[in-house]
């Protein structure tokens, strides 16, 4: 069985890195410890980067790999999250292999291998037995079944978890977990969301493409994104005069999707400080477009979206960190940016025009919302948004067909 | 008619290949002749930034490519200038994106509607390279006074002698610096040509103006007191037919310098006492 492979290595009395490395040299002599995933378990040691590096390197020497790291301090976890270092409770990892296993093959028993550290053994497998479980634990090592083991292809998704716990307020009250859900968020007052996202499913129906340019090729030829040009023509005066009573003639919004438009006509998008005063949002009741967006899947990303990038969701996209200018986000959904938006946003691409867009700071080079877009006024010219503590969130909307931003607490 | 496509190449990156791109592009536009940039630097793309025209761009050269658009969608006007227009490069993506012939057919369909169709070339000399000079019957190759991008200027007009669809090809001497030649530190242009053994187009001062034209989004032809922009408008010029003159770029020097110096110094002085007012 695969647990065979596990080499664990309890390290949790040692008191120094010099300690640590000195135990681990001794191991390393031993021939049953080669061609092993090592999980290693430590106390209250705090290892840095370079130090799990080297310790990585000595491990990999003996064509083993460091797979699993077990530690009481956040700093070593976080540094080992970096490395792309599964960080997880050692006993809890073996008892959901357990209960896997048992659940697979009852009959076979799987054997596994401790390594005795002189006296450390003893602890660790007393603090197996009477590893304490609470129930909330219980009920996420259920919720964790579909988590077969933790490849280094989940490493990226490991990492983005781990660095968005760090903000959860409740983090002190489990140990850190990874699992391959990205669209599971912990969240204890909301747990009917949870259980939706689990249902839709979200991993299967996302496509995200990260600097693959290959696969990018390959997804933009069946692209979800499809620029439906349908109903507008016949509007658009209609919309035209609407428009003329709100804003000038300068913020007025054109579709420019259809074959016979010219991009060259396409308007700003307009300002919130000239539209606050004159517009009134129009009280709308949900439509089924509203609970379409509210029934998709969500999903997270933790990490600042740079140029060239690319995310695309059949959901909404909640993105924890800046967009630079020259990404692009499509998504079916809404579109969420906690931080300052430069880039590309197409929120509704799919068609939903209920879709929106709003960010802690908007300064997006184009909004697009369903088949209506705008671009950002030639007049801004800080092309640069300084980082502040300050910030007026904007939301912006498809209203009649035209692109409109409203501060986020006009409503 | 039939438009001329000009490719503007250097080899090594960072000598000024999209600044001279969109100046000369520009100038161009505005001594009356119908112009089209075409950016080549796939998922490097700086054209739409220097002219300004970011936040206008729909469809890229990809999208023309992979036939998501028509040519004629993904032509960008100039803000300023009715008589130019940008075909973006994709960022999203990379130089394996188009391909030389899919590059040559698109030039051929540009030729004709347009009096001039630059192509602004990406730097090195693999895939993008080959794929920018596929469509043009002429090339600038861009260079600047130092040994390191000599010698890749060298190798540049090698490979464009070896290809026989580039007819003929001329010398762009960007960033020079003339107190630096007075001194001995700089190579002349002089010396550059003859290294080259090139026809030379122009000679681009170093001016401290492109920094603030890039950030602002603006070509610096359009700054009629630049000794930059005023080169460039001369080259323009040259690659239109006519001889003119190479620029004096000379720095003043001894009493005169001093002269110019100290009115630099009150001009510079009297505009920031009259911003404070």
């Amino acid at each position: 069985m695969e647990l065979n492979k596990r080499y664990i290595i309890d390290l949790s009395q040692a008191q120094s890195p010099a300690d640590i490395v000195f135990e681990l040299s001794n191991i390393i002599e031993k021939e049953d410890a080669a061609n092993q995933k090592i999980w290693l378990k430590l106390g209250n040691v705090t290892l840095n980067q370079s130090q799990l590096l080297s310790i990585n390197s000595l491990i990999s020497s003996i064509n083993s790999t460091l797979s699993l790291v077990e530690s009481e301090s956040q700093q070593t976890e976080l540094a080992a999250a970096t490395l792309g270092i599964c960080t997880k409770d050692v006993e809890e990892e073996l008892q959901e292999e357990f209960s896997q296993l048992e659940a697979k093959a009852p009959e076979d028993e799987p054997s596994l291998q401790y390594v005795p550290m002189t006296e450390h053994l003893d602890d660790s497998s007393d603090s197996a037995d009477s590893a304490e479980k609470t129930q909330q634990e219980e009920a996420e090592s259920k919720d964790a079944e579909n988590t077969v083991d933790t490849t280094t292809d989940d490493n990226k998704e490991t990492v983005d978890e781990q660095n968005s716990e760090d903000d959860d307020a409740d983090k002190e009250t489990a140990p850190i977990k990874t699992e391959n859900e990205p669209a599971e968020v912990r969240n204890q007052e909301n747990n009917e969301t949870i259980d939706e996202q689990k249902e839709s499913g979200s991993l299967a129906d996302v496509d995200i493409v990260f600097k693959k340019p290959a696969i990018d090729s390959e997804n933009e030829s069946d692209s979800s994104v499809v620029f439906s040009s349908e109903n507008k023509e016949q509007k658009e005066e209609e919309i035209q005069e609407q428009l003329d009573s709100i804003f000038d003639s300068e913020t007025k919004l054109e579709n420019i999707l259809s074959d016979d438009k010219d991009i060259n006509e396409m308007k700003n998008w307009p300002l919130t400080k000239e539209a606050e005063d004159n517009f009134e949002i129009p009280e709308e009741e949900m439509t089924d477009e509203d609970y379409e967006i509210l029934q998709m899947s969500t999903q997270y990303h933790k990490q600042t979206v740079r140029s060239g990038q690319v995310i695309k969701s059949n959901g909404n996209v909640v993105i924890i960190g800046d967009c630079h200018p020259g990404c692009e986000i499509h998504a079916a959904g809404d579109i969420t940016v906690w931080g300052i938006l430069g880039g590309i946003a197409h929120a509704g691409c799919n068609g939903n025009t209920k879709a929106r867009i709003r960010a802690l700071t908007l300064n997006a080079i184009q909004l697009r919302i369903a088949d209506s877009y705008a671009r950002r006024p030639d007049y801004i010219k800080n092309i640069y948004v300084e980082k502040s503590n300050t910030f007026t969130p904007e939301e912006a909307r498809n209203i009649n067909g035209s692109i409109v931003i409203l501060k986020i607490n006009d409503k | 008619m039939t438009g001329r496509v000009i490719v503007i190449t250097s080899g090594k990156g960072g000598v000024g290949k999209t600044t001279t791109s969109a100046n000369i592009g520009t100038a161009l536009a505005k001594n009356g002749s119908s112009v089209v940039l075409i950016d080549t630097d796939i998922g490097l793309r700086n054209l739409d930034l220097l002219l300004g025209l970011e936040n206008r761009i729909v469809y890229t050269l990809v999208d023309v490519v992979e036939e998501r658009c028509k040519l004629k969608q993904a032509l960008v006007k100039d803000k300023k200038n009715p008589n130019l227009c940008l075909l973006a490069a994709a960022q999203t993506r990379d130089k394996s994106a188009v391909n030389a012939e899919q590059l040559k057919d698109i030039c051929e369909q540009l030729q004709k509607d347009f009096d001039f169709v630059l192509v602004d070339c990406p730097a090195g000399i693999e895939e993008g390279f080959k794929t920018a000079i596929s469509g043009a019957s002429e090339a600038i190759v861009v260079t600047t006074p130092e040994m390191s991008a000599v010698r890749d200027a060298d190798r540049i007009i090698g490979l464009l002698e070896a290809n026989d669809s580039i007819k003929s090809y001329k010398l762009l001497v960007n960033r020079v610096r003339p107190g630096m030649i007075e001194a001995n530190d700089m190579m002349s242009v002089e010396d550059v040509c003859d290294i080259l053994s090139c026809d030379l187009i122009g000679v681009i001062p170093e001016d401290t103006g492109i920094i603030t034209s890039t950030n602002r989004g603006e070509p610096i032809v359009n700054d009629e007191n630049s000794m930059a922009g005023k080169a460039y408008l001369n080259v323009a010029r040259r690659i239109q037919g006519e001889e003119v003159p190479f620029l004096d770029i000379n720095e003043p020097t001894g009493f005169a310098a001093f002269i110019a110096k100290v009115k630099s110094f009150f001009s510079g002085k009297n505009k920031k006492t009259d911003k404070d007012e």
